[in-house]
């Protein structure tokens, strides 16, 4: 028991509410791993024949694991055993909504990508908004990304069955009905064979694990690759 | 051993004054330590029950999924031995729909059994118990519930696939705190609803509970071991109630160490009216004492007598000390509130009556060494010299003060647990002890040097200097009285400051995040009033002058870490509560930077963490895109406010354009907030709030109270320093009083009497608060910027008052105790100094 | 002949002590005419110190009344007392009293500083000189002797020039060989300054050269010293 501890006791109550306020759940801002950090200018291409964006929420980030375990380290990986000298750039946001997405596509456009993998909504459901906001969100940035002439990858995502049928019904549904309007590359769901298996998530059920990881950028890989094919053309 | 009753009994009659300034010093210091002490055990004794009430049992098992076969298997085998019951609870988050209208609401669920909970209280609004008014097919809500979606007791609410009817709305949660914060509020199902509800199975979310009531909650321990080991390692969490780790627990720790330390002050002060009185008592019979002895008495004769004395007056101080102490822990919980830990009992123990008993012994034994040693020293031949000649330089103040220092030191170490706190305590006490002293010769040596224009004037600054040199001693005790009670006030004022004035009324309680920059007009016309929008920007921090963050070092921190990602924002003026600590504006010399670098603000406790310094190089990645800035100024917060605070402030040019959304904090009357969220979340539906006034209003409530202890207890050494100031001043006045007799008899009249008088006791008063002030700020200042990390005001004014205030009652406490002398006529008092 | 310099008439002084009512002067009046030197002779508990304080008015006669200088002071408070005690009257006691505080010089200055006499220290100097303490200046009483204290004491009770100085059986605490020459220089002194000096003692010694003895005895004043 010292003084320090009695600072940090009342410190500690402020910091929390205050950190807890600022950051959203799921993706809460507890310390992770921070992203793939090499220099990444803003439209130069160095050496790659072009940028991937990795666009999306925590799950995206890597909330959990070592920067070079998230998805897109992983699936860039993958890709130059292909030969294809992809850059992908991780720019997923934990705790972001699809609103917060929509709102920084110019951003992602600075990184002119020659494809976007978008995969948002989650925290959206978690959070019980509206899927109709969120199928707007989406399509919006679908929309923009098109005008740009950018090949997008979406990732259907699949709402947790304890927030009622009627919502997860509205919400699962959205994505592949988006992806027939827009004609995107379409992969069903982003957690597949990963959600719910314990051995594929960390201890707090929701984030994946590197192994979690691992099974979603294969099964990425084929969407991602026919994008590219669709981008060269 | 022989026993002189009348001697001790004429003794203490005639003692007068000074035996009640003994006894209630005696008494101050036992009821503060054995109030605290004895509300600490009854705290930590029912810290456990405290935590069982937050957990809602002695031990619990959590999992994000179905506890495993194995688990409930060693829980149940434990059951049917009757070690312990068991109760499951299911939680999860749904969208829930009102039946007639097509509205919606995510809430909280949290499915019980009938006999939830083991521990804590669910207050509802009828009075029932839960398990009564939870029937299969009801369900109970919180108010937020009913006002979001417009529903009524008695209305229908759609979970799931099932119906319900809300029975009854939750008043009170004890076992909510630790989730004060969630995106909705709490609906309660029966255990038997629950499967109907389709809400559960493969793909969901749900918190599994087990809370297990222990026949012996002592066996806590154990039983966690055992079951531990047939929990599925990282999934499932088994703890007891008491480890789970709990604010409350720590808020009265760091409270009680606070009390522990200003108990101990008091203590200090205490000890010192003892040891002041005591002298008085002995001055005063000094003739007696020699008398005594000139007719044989010997020094162990007398030596018995006064220690009788002194125990007496010890036990009868102890004694009130102990009742007092009692009156003052039934005075905690009214304190206190309902902030006070379940279980914390008006009851006495016997050990606290005994520990006040000890203690009392030592203390009275310790702090009246010296003045009884002094005994020895009393020779008979003071009948017929009736001047006293200087104290010879004895061994016995040293010894005696290194014995005080020591039992101190382990009384602090004691109250405190802290041997490092200990010693720093008593160092600094005698530090400051032996400054005060040597200045107070050096000023004295000055004083009687210096050029003094009146004759008044010039008498009292030699009375300062009259033979035994009682002043130095004089000033010593009050200066340490006056700085410990000015440090004790200047920390009081700063933490307040800090914690409680800058958590005003109108704090905020509602949080809104999430809004978008095109929401931005549409948000302030819903909230209706010009609010406050933070834009938040993500990033991560990438090199600090070219040095690579580490994110696996990061992670290693116990402080925040340089690896996560941070929230940055914009903007051209510091907020209300921020100063600037390096560099002069927030963007200095930004013209100066070379192109592609732009101007950055870092708050100060994430320098400290990472240290960063002025003009250092900061390169971050938001969101891809590579910024590189340098640090212009660091700002520091000047309160501790439940307000949203950035670490890294950028100009508005570098970050506008990057993606970023919005974040508001608003204060709105409580029965406001229902309304005002509808309202946002119907225009924004994107947005989601975060309505924090229950817990504001409870950390409010909880600073007002912790406020009122505080000073509850900052009075008690304040009254004894009083006493001291009093004590002290009584115990010299023989020497003046003389002189006073003196002066008239020479043709003084009561103008230059009462001028001398005052003067000196004005230059006591005045050199010891200067020096009390100047120590006291010193050390306030340490204590807040080293230890609690907080910005310190030096509140002059109340530096000023104190030395004002000294003077005031020192002149008084002077002018009253020879008041009487200046209207007699002078041959009273040399009659009794020639002893006829 | 002028007015005597003090006049005392039916003072009596009792005190009451519990239930006993102890009489120390009983019904005495007296007076000294100025620049006489009397002394009041008696044994030990006579009320030798206590005629002194009454006549000089450091303390209050419980009956009858005291003239100092044609003033009635019986019922003077302290502070119409304080100027008369400073200017007109000093005093010697035989505890000496001196202020611990103050140095020589600086005891026997403070009459004449309480008087704001611009020559203070001229005049305490001289008296230093005159009574050989002048090495002695700095020291405070408590470095000084027995005698040495005495002799500051006489200094400071004539330093504002008084017409009338008590003493209190001055030599009380002296050897012989110091109350003789304090005596000396009471004397000497009372006849420089053309003081009347008013002296308690039981020595016989003294008695002997004074110019009347007053003899109390049982608080009685059985002798006025008047030779008939």
């Amino acid at each position: 028991m010292t003084f320090t501890q009695l600072a940090s006791g009342f410190r500690n109550l402020l910091v929390f509410i205050a950190m807890i306020i600022l950051l959203a759940l799921p993706g809460c801002d507890s310390p992770a791993p921070p992203q793939n950090a090499e220099p990444v200018n803003e439209g130069k291409t160095t050496g790659a024949e072009g940028v991937i964006v990795a666009m999306g929420d925590s799950l995206t980030a890597g909330l959990g694991v070592a920067p070079t375990e998230s998805y897109p380290a992983q699936l860039e990986k993958l890709l130059a055993e292909r030969g294809l000298n992809y850059r992908v750039v991780n720019a997923g946001i934990s705790g972001e909504t699809s609103s917060g997405a929509k709102a920084r596509i110019d951003w992602v456009l600075r990184l002119n990508p020659a494809v976007v993998i978008l995969e948002t909504g989650a925290n959206d459901g978690l959070r019980g908004i509206d899927p109709k906001l969120v199928e707007e969100n989406i399509e919006q940035i679908i929309v923009r990304l098109k005008q740009e002439e950018i090949t997008v990858v979406l990732t259907g995502m699949m709402m947790l069955t304890n927030l009622g049928k009627t919502y997860v019904t509205a919400f699962n549904d959205l994505y592949p009905r988006l992806a027939r309007q827009h004609e995107v590359v379409f992969m069903p769901f982003f957690l597949k064979d990963v959600a719910a298996e314990p051995t594929k998530n960390q201890a707090d059920g929701i984030h994946p694990n590197p192994a979690g990881y691992q099974i979603i950028a294969a099964n990425l890989l084929p969407y991602v690759e026919k994008a590219i094919q669709i981008a060269s053309d | 051993m022989m026993i002189h009753y009348r001697f001790l009994l004429e003794e203490l009659r005639y003692g007068g004054k000074q035996v009640i300034t003994f006894v209630i010093c005696v008494a101050l210091s036992i009821a503060t330590l054995t109030a605290l002490n004895s509300f600490r055990r009854d705290v930590h004794g029912s810290l456990i029950d405290e935590a069982r009430e937050l957990q809602g049992g002695d031990i619990i098992i959590h999992a994000h999924q179905p506890i495993s076969d194995k688990l409930q298997l060693a829980v149940d085998s434990l059951a049917q031995q009757n070690y312990l019951k068991q109760q499951k609870t299911f939680e999860f988050y749904t969208v829930v729909l009102s039946e007639i209208k097509d509205s919606s609401l995510l809430s909280s669920i949290k499915a019980v059994e009938s006999a939830y909970p083991f521990f804590g209280t669910i207050t509802l609004t009828s009075g029932l118990q839960l398990g009564e008014a939870l029937e299969p097919g009801t369900v109970v809500v919180a108010q937020e519930v009913l006002d979001r979606l417009d529903r009524a007791i008695g209305d229908r609410l759609i979970i799931g696939d099932v119906a319900f009817t809300i029975a009854d709305v939750v008043a009170f949660e004890s076992m909510r705190p630790v989730s004060f914060l969630s995106f909705g509020p709490r609906i309660f199902i029966s255990m038997t609803d629950l499967d109907q509800l389709g809400l559960l199975g493969r793909g969901s979310r749900v918190e599994h509970e087990l809370l297990l009531q222990l026949s012996e909650p002592g066996d806590a321990e154990d039983i966690t071991k055992i079951l531990s080991a047939s929990a599925v390692p990282r999934v499932e969490r088994v703890e007891t109630a008491a480890s789970a780790r709990s604010r409350v627990r720590t808020f009265f720790d760091n409270l009680l160490f606070f009390l522990s330390c200003i108990s101990i002050l008091t203590l200090m002060l205490s000890g010192i009216g003892m040891q002041g009185s005591l002298s008085a008592i002995l001055y005063q019979k000094q003739k007696v004492i020699a008398v005594t002895k000139a007719f044989g008495a010997s020094n162990r004769f007398l030596l018995t007598q006064y220690l009788i004395m002194v125990s007496f007056m010890g036990a009868f101080g102890s004694l009130i000390g102990i009742g007092l102490g009692y009156t003052i822990k039934r005075l905690f919980p009214l304190l206190l509130g309902d902030l006070v830990p379940q279980g914390v009992g008006y009851a006495f123990h016997p050990a606290d009556t005994l520990e006040g008993i000890v203690l009392g012994i030592l203390v009275v034994t310790v702090f009246t060494l010296l003045p009884l040693h002094r005994l020895g020293t009393v020779k008979p031949v003071m009948i017929f010299r009736h001047e006293t000649g200087a104290a010879k330089r004895q061994a016995a103040p040293i010894i005696t003060g290194i014995i005080c220092s020591l039992f101190l030191s382990l009384l602090v170490i004691r109250q405190i647990d802290d041997v490092k706190i200990g010693i720093f305590f008593v160092l600094g006490l005698v530090l400051l002890i032996a400054t005060v002293s040597l200045t107070a010769s050096a000023c004295l040596w000055l004083l009687k040097r210096a050029p003094l224009p009146t004759l008044a004037l010039r008498q009292a600054a030699k009375s300062l200097y009259r033979p035994g040199n009682a002043s130095r001693s004089i000033i010593v005790t009050l200066t340490s009285a006056i700085s410990v009670l000015l440090v004790i006030f200047l920390l009081k004022l700063n933490l307040f400051a800090t914690f409680i004035e800058s958590y005003p009324e109108n704090a905020p309680n509602l949080f809104c995040i999430d809004i978008q920059q095109d929401q931005k007009d549409l948000f302030q016309a819903v909230v209706g009033e010009e609010v406050l929008l933070f834009p938040v920007i993500r990033a991560r921090l990438l090199s600090i002058n070219d040095q690579p963050i580490d994110p696996v070092q990061e992670r290693e921190r116990k402080t925040d870490n340089l690896g996560r990602e941070f929230n940055l924002t914009y903007r051209e003026n510091l907020l209300d509560d921020e100063i600037i600590i390096g560099g002069n504006s927030l963007f200095e010399g930004t013209e100066r930077l070379p192109p592609g670098v732009v101007a950055l603000s870092v708050l100060d406790s994430i320098a400290e963490i990472g240290e960063i310094e002025l003009d250092d190089r900061m390169r971050f990645n938001i969101q891809g895109v590579e910024i590189e800035a340098q640090v212009t100024s660091i700002r520091s917060r000047t309160e501790s406010r439940l307000y949203p605070f950035f670490y890294f402030v950028f100009e508005p040019a570098t970050l506008e354009a990057a993606p970023q959304t919005f974040f508001s904090a608003i204060h709105l009357p409580r029965e406001l907030i229902p309304d005002m969220i509808t309202a946002i979340v119907a225009q924004l539906p994107n947005v989601s709030t975060i309505n924090v006034a229950d817990v504001a209003d409870r950390f409010g409530q909880l600073m007002k109270r912790l406020s009122v202890v505080i000073t509850f207890f900052a009075s008690f050494s304040i009254m004894a320093g009083c006493l001291i100031l009093i004590s002290t001043i009584f115990a010299t006045r023989l020497d003046r009083i003389r002189e006073t007799v003196y002066y008239k008899v020479l043709g003084a009249d009561s103008n230059f009497v009462l001028l001398v008088l005052t003067c000196e006791h004005a230059m006591l008063a005045l050199f010891s608060s200067i020096m009390a002030v100047i120590f006291a700020e010193v050390a306030a200042w340490l204590i807040c910027t080293t230890v609690f990390n907080i910005v310190y005001q030096p509140h002059w004014y109340v530096a000023g008052l104190t030395v004002v205030c000294s003077i005031v009652l020192v002149i008084m406490i002077g002018l009253t105790s020879s008041f009487g002398i200046i209207q007699q006529r002078p041959a009273v008092y040399l009659r009794q100094q020639n002893g006829t | 002949m002028s007015d005597p310099i003090l006049r005392a008439a039916h003072i009596s002084k009792h005190y009451t002590i519990g239930e006993r009512r102890a009489i120390v002067l009983n019904d005495i009046s007296m007076q000294l005419e100025a620049g006489e030197f009397a002394v009041i002779s008696g044994a030990s508990g006579s009320g030798k110190t206590t005629l002194l304080t009454v006549l000089s008015g450091l303390d209050k006669p419980s009956n009858g009344r005291v003239w100092l200088d044609t003033q009635d002071i019986t019922d003077f408070d302290e502070n119409r007392l304080a100027p008369l005690r400073n200017r007109l009257i000093g005093f010697v006691f035989q505890a000496f009293h001196l202020v611990p505080s103050l140095t020589s010089m600086e005891n026997i200055m403070f009459p004449a500083e309480l008087n704001r006499d611009p020559d203070a220290t001229e005049k305490a100097s001289q008296l230093l000189h005159r009574v050989g303490l002048w090495e002695q200046r700095h020291n405070r009483p408590e470095q000084l002797s027995g005698g040495e204290k005495q002799r500051v004491a006489i200094c400071r009770a004539l330093i504002n020039n008084p017409q009338l100085v008590f003493a209190d059986e001055p030599t009380g605490n002296l050897d012989s060989e110091n109350s003789r020459e304090v005596v000396e220089l009471l004397l000497e002194l009372q006849q420089e300054f053309n003081t009347t000096l008013l002296l308690a003692t039981h020595s016989s010694e003294i008695s002997d050269r004074a110019d009347r003895v007053l003899s109390l005895h049982d608080g009685r004043l059985v002798d006025n010293g008047y030779r008939q």
